[in-house]
């Protein structure tokens, strides 16, 4: 039986602060100063935390033991779930990415990251193969890699870096060497190296040596070699045969504050606000009458924007100390635990909320791209809301089985 | 290696330096913005409101083969309401005032053409400089009102152009739905109709945008500093097959004959590649005036007009061929070996019975007993129904098919038609299963009945002919000319090959080359003296009224180089009327175009 008392009350009560500063900032953004009153999706949100509250408490009663067995059943269903979204879902704005039933919306890939994160924990800490070798990583670059293109297809650059970002993650934290880390993420390097030839080819140089005095694993060291030359070559090559609207269709989708009529206006309008907000704020209720009103996201993936305006340097400060404080608590659980999948499984809940929070709140003063991710706890939606709550249970429950091996 | 890099407390540490970072950088940008930059973003907020302002990019300019202009750009000015800095009861008012329309329409197009609050909807194109000069010197008095310059559409009107080039318009809300494509908004000006549809994203080129700081009092103060201006880039020139001076030919050539004629088609190709060098459809529309909303008086003038200018008459309309398509009823009939060449069939008494029906031949005199190449000579019906009567109707339909009729050509321009081969399984469909005579064969054979082509179609049939069977896809795009001023050519595509062996192939062409230049041709009346025409005149039976005329014809005989396709409406026998018009534009052709041809002629002229 769950003993309550040394369950991490804490970190519960860090996430239900974000959850209810959230509430209060979605009946802002949807206030009419004329009628006095808000559209109800403050409303529909308090719902979805007491859904997400009841997830979470479901999620602490269950051994971790269950979590890890089911990992890949989980893994299946959710992979289910995405194709059956790229065939019947519903789309808005041309992109396939939730089911409806009734007022409810479902998004496999928040279930999915959920289901990713089970299985790659699961899967690094039990496979008897060594951090570098080419079957472990391989096995759970597949793993990872075969949500991330059903979710490129509906398309959803945002989400498929989560994906990306938690499986370099866990390599990192289950005990890849950081040099292998970079060789593998090298390739992306070398295309930002390719637009001039003089810059590719010192890089390429410096990447030659680096293979040449750190002596990796043959399959890593051809990887790197031939993957960097194929994207330094092939791209500039490949890019420079598009058309103009091509080129700037694959730009807008990479990063999309280059369309200046849709996020690229939104960017615009949320630095106005986010600024002109200042130290202490415009107040309560008094910045989304005069500058979000045609901000369309302003609930959803722009809340941080109408945080900033109405309460400031000092509201946005003391946000951001909560998420510093649940990232502090997640590392500090994901050191202590014994058993691997309890460790990676927490870390891996930190990254995937560090990584939405880190991506929404530089996107609304042009630090990151513009890529539709929610901000954890705060951002209007039932599945994030759901998956944020049952990330802190993970990070509860491995917390609470800390000794367990 | 193996301990660099590897130990937990390494890991750690490193994940604690960059989250530090990430968190740094999150609150330094916070503080940059909301305390060091809170005077600049609070005065943005309070007074100011930013407007979008698109740059709308110089559309590509069309050429015709030797690079004389087509269609090009005329500078206009339209102007546009920016819905965030209306105010209530002036801005309608004044912009009623200034552009001389009624509240009504001023409201619907806002509504039509309405992108965002911060964004111009425009209102009216193509407004002359006084307009403006009337915004620039008393802005204030007309608040949310403003003007940028648009390039608008001016084509070539003397040639046609409408029939290939289209025209632009106004984008339409199903075309928005229908592109998903970011590029299109509503306002835009998008290709409706031909080479400008086709093509549009080629000539279109990419929207920039600049972003102006526009103060309380509705007054420009500048570019906003925030964001940079991304600029607009120009769309490509494209070069057509179209040859202008061949365009103009054709176009006069039409005009000369009796102007009771007012309708048909002409379709020049170059058989070697499928170029289409002229291609107009009569009577001809002026493209310049869809640049704008069209007013609809004059759309009701052009829909209700009887001769229907709006038929694009080579793709789209649709004709029994006449006698034009003779060729594949003896083609199919020495294929399958009901006939030889030199096999003389029953002979024409000016028709025959056939079951217990009598038909006729255009001939009432009758042509005697003659072979394959006497009877396209003299274009004998009588001979043709019996071929057609040898090989029967679904192995005819098949040959006529595989012959390029029934089906789009695919020429790169939207609005093709098909036209009809009419199978058993078609007439089934038309009569009841069964409830139709087999002889129908025989109306099929003389290119007459149910069979219907679009002259593109049977102009293409003859590029099959002169070019030894094989047929390249009709189509209009030459060359993309890029900003960088490297051309690119466009490679012909070969299309299909005519059913037909070359042996065949010229045993055909044999007797075509006789309708011009035998001594019994429907056609001899066309021969020139410098070089060899081969044709074939058709008469289309027309149910609603007279006669449609046609003739189709290649030269020169020996090497082809242009195939001309005529079709005039109402205009009785092929002989009369289509032939002299493609006469004269054959021979624009060789003595203007064709190189030997041309020193011939200089040097006859010097003697």
């Amino acid at each position: 039986m769950l003993e309550y008392r040394h369950i991490n009350w804490r970190l519960a009560a860090a996430a239900l602060g974000l959850s209810i500063i959230g509430i209060f900032l979605i009946y802002s953004s949807q206030y009419n100063a004329q009628t006095g009153s808000s559209m109800d999706y403050y409303y529909r949100q308090i719902i979805w935390l007491i859904l997400a509250m009841a997830a979470f408490a479901f999620i602490i009663h269950i051994p971790l033991r269950m979590i890890d067995f089911f990992s890949y059943l989980f893994y299946i269903g959710a992979f289910i779930l995405l194709l059956l979204v790229l065939m019947i879902g519903n789309s808005k704005y041309g992109a396939a990415r939730w089911f409806s039933f009734g007022p409810i919306n479902l998004t496999p890939s928040d279930v999915a990251k959920l289901a990713l994160l089970a299985a790659l924990s699961r899967f690094l800490a039990y496979s008897k193969l060594p951090p570098e070798s080419f079957g472990r990583l391989i096995i759970s670059a597949l793993l990872t890699i075969v949500p991330v293109i059903l979710i490129l297809k509906q398309p959803d650059l945002g989400t498929s870096m989560v994906f990306m970002a938690l499986l370099l993650s866990l390599w990192f934290w289950s005990g890849l060497s950081t040099l292998y880390l970079l060789l593998i993420i090298s390739p992306i390097l070398s295309l930002l190296a390719a637009f001039h030839w003089i810059t590719w080819i010192i890089y390429l140089i410096v990447l030659i040596s680096v293979i040449l005095i750190i002596r990796p694993k043959v399959f890593i060291g051809f990887y790197a070699l031939l993957s960097n030359l194929a994207f330094g070559i092939i791209t500039p090559y490949v890019w420079n045969s598009l058309a103009d609207y091509q080129k700037l269709r694959i730009l807008t989708f990479l990063d999309p504050g280059r369309d200046p009529r849709r996020a690229g206006y939104q960017i615009i309008q949320s630095k106005i606000a986010v600024g002109s907000g200042g130290i202490f704020g415009k107040g309560y209720l008094e910045g989304s009458q005069s500058q979000l009103k045609f901000l369309p996201e302003r609930h959803t993936d722009f809340i941080f924007s109408v945080l900033g305006e109405e309460f400031g340097f000092l509201g946005t400060l003391i946000v951001i100390s909560i998420f510093a404080y649940i990232i502090y608590r997640g590392v500090v659980i994901a050191l202590r635990c014994r058993s691997k999948f309890a460790s990676n499984l927490a870390w891996g809940a930190i990254t995937i909320l560090f990584f939405q929070f880190f991506v929404n709140v530089g996107m609304t003063f042009g630090l990151t791209p513009v890529t539709g991710l929610p901000l954890p706890f705060l951002s209007y939606g039932g599945t994030s809301m759901i998956l944020s709550w049952s990330l802190i249970g993970f990070l509860i429950l491995a917390d609470y089985n800390w000794m367990e091996y | 290696m193996q301990s660099f890099g590897n130990d937990k407390s390494f890991r750690v540490r490193l994940a604690a330096i960059l989250l530090i970072i990430a968190f740094s950088s999150l609150i330094g940008g916070l503080f940059y913005h909301q305390v060091i930059l809170r005077n600049k973003y609070t005065i943005l907020s309070e007074n100011n409101r930013i407007r979008i302002q698109p740059i709308t990019p110089k559309r590509g300019v069309i050429y015709d083969r030797n690079y004389q202009v087509i269609a090009d750009n005329k500078l206009s000015f339209t102007v546009s309401l920016v819905p965030s800095e209306m105010q209530n009861g002036v801005t309608i008012k004044q912009m009623m005032n200034l552009l001389d329309m009624d509240s009504v329409t001023v409201a619907r197009r806002a509504s039509a053409n309405f992108i965002g609050n911060y964004i111009p909807t425009p209102i009216k194109r193509g407004l002359g400089v006084e307009v403006v000069s009337i915004l620039e010197e008393q802005g204030e008095r007309y608040p949310g009102i403003t003007y940028s310059i648009e390039s608008v559409r001016r084509y070539d009107t003397a040639i046609a152009a409408e029939t290939f080039i289209g025209y632009i318009g106004e984008i339409s809300p199903d075309e928005i739905k229908a592109s998903a494509d970011k590029e299109y908004r509503p306002g835009s000006l998008i290709g409706k109709k031909g080479i400008e549809k086709t093509y549009d994203q080629i000539l279109r080129g990419i929207e920039g945008t600049e972003f102006i700081e526009i103060s309380a009092q509705g007054q420009i103060i500048g570019r906003y500093s925030g964001k940079e201006k991304i600029p607009a880039v120009p769309g490509d020139d494209i070069s057509l097959t179209i040859d202008i001076d061949l365009q103009k030919k054709i176009v006069s050539s039409f005009h000369e004959i009796d102007s009771q004629f007012c309708c048909g088609a002409v379709v020049a190709i170059d058989p070697r590649n499928g170029e289409i060098l002229g291609l107009a459809s009569f009577p001809e529309l002026d493209p310049n005036i869809f640049s704008g909303p069209i007013p609809t008086d004059i759309w009701d003038n052009i829909v209700n007009d009887i001769t229907h200018p709006l038929l694009n008459r080579p793709i789209a309309g649709l004709y029994p061929p006449g006698s034009t398509t003779k060729p594949i009823t003896g083609g199919a009939g020495l294929e399958l070996g009901k006939v030889t060449d030199r096999l003389l069939l029953r002979s024409c008494l000016g028709g025959m019975k056939f079951g217990n029906r009598y038909f006729r031949c255009w001939e009432p005199g009758g042509h005697g007993r003659l072979d394959l190449y006497h009877a396209l000579e003299q274009s004998c019906d009588v001979y043709f129904y019996q071929v057609g009567q040898l090989v029967g109707v679904d192995p005819w339909c098949e040959y006529a098919s595989r012959s390029g009729f029934g089906k789009k050509t695919g020429i790169d321009i939207p609005g093709e038609f098909d036209g009809i081969v009419p199978t058993s399984g078609y007439l089934n469909r038309a009569y009841g299963a069964n409830k139709w005579s087999k002889l129908l064969v025989l109306n099929f054979a003389i290119g007459q009945g149910e069979f219907t082509v679009t002259p593109l179609q049977l102009a293409q049939f003859y590029c099959g002919l002169a070019n030894n069977g094989v047929v390249f896809r009709p189509h209009l795009l030459r060359e993309i000319i890029g900003h960088d001023g490297n051309p690119v050519k466009i490679e012909p595509v070969q299309s299909f090959h005519l059913p037909y062996s070359s042996e065949h192939l010229r045993m055909l062409n044999e007797g075509l080359f006789l309708v011009v230049q035998g001594g019994s041709g429907t056609a001899r009346g066309r021969r020139k003296k410098d070089y060899h025409i081969t044709g074939k005149t058709g008469t289309a039976q027309n149910p609603h009224g007279k006669n449609h005329s046609w003739f189709v014809a290649y030269a020169p005989s020996e090497d082809p180089r242009i195939v001309v396709a005529a079709l005039v409406e109402n205009s009785g026998h092929g002989s009369d009327v289509a032939a002299p018009l493609v006469g004269k534009v054959i021979d624009y052709y060789m003595t203007e175009k064709v190189e030997g041809f041309m020193k011939n002629k200089a040097v006859t002229d010097g003697t």
